[in-house]
């Protein structure tokens, strides 16, 4: 059957890097899906569904984790060796902080602009650009060998996962009135 | 049986046997049952040549049920017996009910199980029981017309069903005597009946089914990626549908017939006569639009027309609404209208040509609509049900599904804390560890909700358990795993243990609208109590189609081939043989006695059935070598 010990990268073939090649994660989970889905055992006897689904549970786990940027590189640590609970854990980066309240507070502000959707558009590219630059900074702590900074970026990369989300329940919002 | 195998030359012999399987549309207004025949998707239609069965329950005093139209068409004479709304019902709790309550007919009991019942005359029955009675009626359709034993069925729930939902649907099919292969999405189902999985061109396909029925709205997005269909958004609403339709054309012929003078009305209500009679008309009315530009209309003493133009102006906000749900359900799914590739119509009221339009401008190309969309969804369960059943080995299909609704668990301060997150592909384990608060505490409430939103009371509960036995300690020194798996069907189990001192406690969950195990049991006990009769009646019908079958091969072998093989003594064996069987069959209510005189006819024609086998390897080999059968 299938080694639910070897990593998520093993898993779907690919290189454990933080910068993925999608395609092939697409590629490489269907094809486990088509092999081992429990739809392939509903004849089966009792062992094999079970098997089956804990199986596809791991598959799906994975896929989830290297599908996102935050999960994968987080996971990336862990295979690293280092562990951490980011629901407890936090950034203690005080000016990276002040700026996410900065940034909060001007989403907080957009009804109020002349245009709130090019206003809204505006911070969304913000926050993405930022993200991006943290993505890059956390490849680069990873090549040097600065785990506990490379950590930090991961931590830093939840506030913006939040925002994201913000910004765009904000979106949807402004355009359902406007429509 | 043996006369049936034998095939001409030429023919490919079946490599195993033939499953049957059927595809159950277990909808809201109406149910579908459809199977694969001859390799193409068909409904299954009742003795009058309905396929549409309408989703009513009626209970008799004898304890006896009537089903579908039948019981639709007493609806109003015995309200409180008869049951229309069930699909609304199930897996809901009795707090629902009371909000759903109001709306509805029935007597509800309260009762000491978490399940609400509805009183009727042949005594306490739950939705889930309600939709055994419907998914029976279909079972013993499909078995009538296809004259055997369903291996096991695909049964379609609204993608945003929940767990309890879902586990409701699947108890009412154990209630049915239906193995379930898979509870499949309505959405996906509809795209697998366009074939949607089997064109490849493309490399990703992004599908909208856009689903308005008679009460309801849905919309789904789906992502389709060679032959693997994923779930990535739906939406919609639970109260609008082609009903709503009838409705705004009523209240304009009333507003018109009063403003004109022929209507008179207290404060613009209107008595229930005048307004049921306005309804029936509005249904004549927007079924007569669909082909036509304009209609005459009246309503008491006023008559007017109405032309289609009217009509779309009346129902634009309602359409406006179905399109505002389509934006967000794109939005959910992170895409633009544009990067659809097909829409599918799904639901009697996409009928409507003013919603074709609409629906095809929004998407900026032509919906898809050549499959009835009444059908649609049946047809494709039918053709997933094939596949399960083992029919098709070098089939390829493959349906994953997500979570439609985010699972989570209470913590601190009321508050949720999601552990699978919705839009998740399923099957799915996930774990999250958890810590006592208080020194020496030994039990912990594990309270698994699910929903988007942030606080217990705004997310609906589907268990609540104590984990007991936690080893005393400090506060936050214990380790509780609480694991969550999902299955293929979105169905949960949650297991929770204390990991610390190895010491393991786990609780599987049931959710808390769903019966429990020792429910549904009684529930079947209770049924085959009632059903020793009807057993005995199904085994004779069962026996009769065998029969049947057998008389057929038997006049089809002949006709091939009775001439060259057979002398005139044995012709005469074979039709005595014949008569004999025809005749048990057409008078016997044994079950038994029928099953032995099939026996006997296929012992009779044993000598024949080995002679054309022979003479059909014979054929078959000409010209072949011996090598090519050894594989």
């Amino acid at each position: 059957m299938l080694d639910f010990k070897q990593s998520y990268f093993t898993l779907f073939g690919l290189p454990e890097e933080f910068e993925i090649d999608f395609s092939k994660l697409g590629a490489a989970f269907r094809k486990l899906q088509a092999k081992y889905h429990p739809d392939r055992f509903v004849n089966g006897d009792e062992q094999e569904r079970r098997l089956a689904l804990q199986v596809t549970g791991f598959i799906n786990e994975a896929n989830e984790t290297l599908k996102s940027s935050r999960l994968r590189a987080r996971y990336l640590l862990t295979l690293n060796g280092v562990d951490f609970d980011d629901e407890i854990d936090t950034t203690h980066d005080g000016a990276f902080l002040m700026h996410q309240m900065e940034i909060r507070e001007a989403l907080e502000e957009v009804a109020n602009a002349q245009d709130p959707l090019a206003r809204i558009d505006d911070i969304g590219q913000e926050i993405s650009g930022e993200a991006d630059a943290l993505k890059d900074d956390f490849v680069e702590k990873m090549e040097q060998g600065k785990l506990e900074c490379a950590k930090d970026a991961v931590l830093k990369m939840k506030f913006f996962e939040r925002l994201c989300q913000e910004s765009k329940s904000l979106t949807e919002k402004l355009e359902d009135d406007l429509f | 049986m043996a006369l049936l195998q034998i095939s001409e030359p030429g023919m490919s012999t079946a490599p195993h046997e033939h499953r049957l399987a059927a595809g159950i549309d277990l909808g809201t207004t109406n149910s579908l049952v459809a199977t694969i025949r001859s390799g193409s998707a068909e409904t299954l239609k009742d003795g009058q040549g309905n396929a549409l069965l309408p989703s009513v329950v009626r209970y008799l005093e004898n304890g006896e049920t009537l089903v579908g139209l039948e019981a639709r068409a007493s609806e109003l004479e015995d309200i409180h017996n008869t049951i229309s709304s069930a699909k609304r019902l199930l897996g809901r709790g009795i707090q629902d009910i009371k909000t759903l309550g109001g709306k509805l007919p029935y007597n509800f009991v309260e009762s000491q199980s978490s399940v609400p019942q509805i009183k009727t005359v042949a005594g306490n029955q739950t939705a889930i029981e309600v939709s055994s009675e419907i998914l029976k009626a279909l079972k013993q359709r499909a078995e009538d017309s296809l004259g055997g034993d369903l291996t096991g069925v695909v049964i379609t729930v609204p993608a945003y069903f929940d767990d309890a939902q879902r586990q409701a649907t699947k108890d009412a099919a154990r209630l049915a005597d239906l193995n379930v292969f898979r509870l499949l999405n309505e959405p996906t189902a509809a795209a697998v009946a366009y074939g949607l999985d089997q064109k490849d061109e493309l490399k990703e396909r992004i599908i909208a089914v856009y689903d308005l029925g008679g009460g309801t709205f849905d919309i789904s997005i789906l992502k389709l990626n060679k032959g693997v269909f994923e779930v990535m958004a739906t939406g919609g609403d639970s109260a609008l549908g082609g009903d709503d339709f009838d409705h705004a054309i009523a209240e304009w012929m009333l507003h018109t017939a009063v403003k004109e003078g022929f209507l008179s009305s207290d404060n613009d209500t209107f008595d229930h006569a005048i307004t049921r009679q306005a309804m029936r008309e509005a249904r004549r009315v927007k079924e007569a639009l669909s082909d036509n530009d304009a209609v005459k209309v009246s309503i008491a003493d006023w008559s007017g027309s109405i032309s289609r133009a009217d009509f779309e102006g009346l129902v634009a906000p309602l359409v406006k609404k179905t399109l505002l749900a389509c934006r967000r359900a794109l939005r959910d799914a992170d895409l633009s209208k544009e990067q659809v590739h097909d829409v599918v119509m799904v639901g009697g009221s996409t009928r409507m040509p003013v919603v074709r339009e609409e629906v095809g401008k929004f998407f900026d190309k032509p919906p898809l609509v050549n499959i009835d969309p009444d059908k649609v969804v049946a047809i494709g369960a039918a053709l997933q049900a094939d596949v399960l059943a083992g029919n098709k080995p070098d089939e390829e299909m493959l349906l994953l599904d997500v979570i439609p609704l985010s699972l989570g668990l209470e913590t601190y301060g009321g508050l949720v804390e999601k552990v699978i997150a919705r839009n998740t592909t399923i099957p799915i384990t996930r774990a999250q560890e958890f810590t006592t608060f208080k020194d020496n505490q030994t039990a912990m409430t594990v309270h698994i909700l699910q929903g988007e939103r942030e606080t217990v009371e705004e997310n609906r509960s589907l268990a609540k358990f104590a984990l007991k036995g936690i080893p005393p300690m400090v506060a936050g020194a214990a380790r509780i795993k609480v694991t969550f798996q999902v299955d293929a069907d979105g169905l949960l189990n949650v297991l929770a243990e204390e990991e610390t001192t190895g010491a393991k406690s786990s609780v599987e969950v049931k959710p808390s609208y769903g019966l429990t195990d020792n429910e549904i049991e009684g529930m079947i006990r209770d049924s085959m109590d009632n059903a020793q009769a009807d057993m005995e009646a199904r085994k004779l019908r069962e026996q009769i189609v065998e029969a049947d079958r057998t008389l057929e091969a038997l006049d089809a072998a002949m006709t091939v081939d009775a001439d060259s093989m057979l002398n005139q003594e044995e012709v005469k064996t074979l039709m005595l043989a014949r008569e004999q069987l025809q005749q048990i069959k057409d008078s016997s209510e044994d079950a038994d006695e029928v099953k032995a005189a099939i026996k006997n006819m296929e012992k009779v024609a044993e000598f024949y059935v080995a002679r054309r086998m022979d003479d059909n390897v014979k054929t078959a080999m000409a010209g072949h070598s011996v090598d090519e059968f050894k594989k």
